[in-house]
């Protein structure tokens, strides 16, 4: 990893590239979810709380990219046959963007990492209410492991990818 | 060497290793401490090279670590906190203990004495706990949003995301027990130093100064 200086040398757009491709593949989860049907209750509410999050975050890296590339084409069905799984993914591809953000934070501007720290926190929450709900412990560890952009892709390829 | 660079703190690879070494309950409470034991074994005087800001940050960071850590440690030690809640108290707990490990580490003898708290029963309360523990959960998530900027070292700010993110998670967790939305907007708002310690004075809860600087006796909380 490259010595990292605040608002210096910073890749601003190489790292909202990666940070789109998170927010896209969040929203297209969630909106995938509620549109299958399959949930109820505190995972409904969970859900459609939480797209609404998404789709703002999306809003906002878009507007900061720019010229955002579309979205590429998702395949969520293997976590949409019943709640448990959504959960289960929806806890995996929350912990993935907090490692997103945590591990592209040194690479950018200060105006991108005020933004970005912002949405990080939420999306640990988003992490945590889902694991909740599930009677899993939300907050395993005493620190958030910083994730690199390799591990990132490899994640949401394993979560949204199509075969 | 004078600097501190990234490579000395790979959170990633640190903790990457030691999960494959550790169970999970050894790797909550070693957690960051092993991180910053990682970090003063490849910088001895680690401490003696933060600069006087990041020596502040991490001072301030430290007085809200032990805040939460007695807090959780108190509610433990009553046994009136049970059930779900019971379980959340302990598994915070042991985190904020782990941070206050870690950034005493850090500091070394530049680190801030611990005051003495007098959390007035609320630690003997279920409700008043889940609605103190969702008011500290939050105000630390928003006060180290507010201070990861000013941080100048790279290994001193990763840190601090890290643990940023794990407040949050604290903050929905308890919010949850507590029956309110675990994540009420799209975007988590920082919150001033001043704003910050203004509040935490106005819950009374810390008790007396450290007793190497305090400037009169403690008094008794009962």
């Amino acid at each position: 990893m490259p010595m990292l200086v605040l608002g210096q040398e910073n890749d601003d757009a190489r790292v909202l590239d990666l940070l789109l491709l998170v927010e896209q593949t969040e929203a297209a989860f969630y909106a995938a979810a509620l549109d299958a049907g399959i949930l109820e209750g505190e995972l409904l509410d969970f859900a459609q709380t939480v797209a609404a999050h998404e789709r703002e975050h999306l809003a906002v890296v878009e507007a900061a990219v720019g010229d955002p590339s579309t979205a590429p084409e998702f395949d969520f069905t293997r976590h949409l046959a019943e709640p448990e799984a959504f959960a289960r993914a929806a806890a995996r591809l929350e912990d993935a963007a907090v490692g997103a953000y945590n591990g592209q934070a040194g690479n950018v501007s200060t105006k991108v990492f005020t933004v970005a720290a912002r949405i990080v926190s939420v999306e640990a929450r988003h992490a945590a209410w889902v694991r909740s709900i599930e009677d899993r412990d939300p907050a395993p560890d005493a620190t958030d492991r910083a994730l690199t952009e390799a591990q990132v892709r490899r994640r949401l390829d394993e979560i949204g990818g199509t075969a | 060497m004078s600097r501190i660079n990234i490579d000395q703190f790979d959170v990633d690879g640190a903790v990457a290793e030691a999960r494959g070494q550790l169970s999970r309950a050894e790797l909550l409470t070693a957690g960051l401490g092993a991180i910053a034991g990682a970090l003063a074994l490849a910088q001895p005087a680690a401490a003696a090279r933060l600069s006087a800001t990041d020596r502040a940050v991490l001072n301030y960071a430290l007085s809200l670590e032990y805040l939460q850590a007695a807090f959780y440690t108190e509610a433990e030690r009553s046994k009136a906190i049970t059930g779900k809640a019971g379980k959340a108290a302990r598994t915070v707990g042991a985190v904020e203990r782990a941070h206050v490990a870690a950034f005493l580490d850090l500091l070394g003898t530049d680190a801030v004495k611990r005051p003495r708290f007098d959390f007035k029963g609320v630690t003997e309360d279920r409700d008043a706990f889940l609605k103190t523990a969702v008011a500290f959960e939050d105000l630390a998530v928003a006060a180290y949003k507010d201070q990861a900027i000013r941080i100048e070292s790279p290994a001193v700010v990763s840190a601090a995301l890290g643990i940023h993110t794990v407040e949050a998670r604290h903050a929905a967790w308890m919010r949850y027990l507590n029956g309110i939305k675990p994540a009420n907007a799209a975007f988590d708002e920082p919150d001033s130093k001043r704003k910050v310690l203004a509040l935490v004075e106005d819950t009374g809860f810390i008790a007396s100064a450290p007793r190497t600087t305090a400037a009169r006796k403690p008094g008794f909380s009962g």
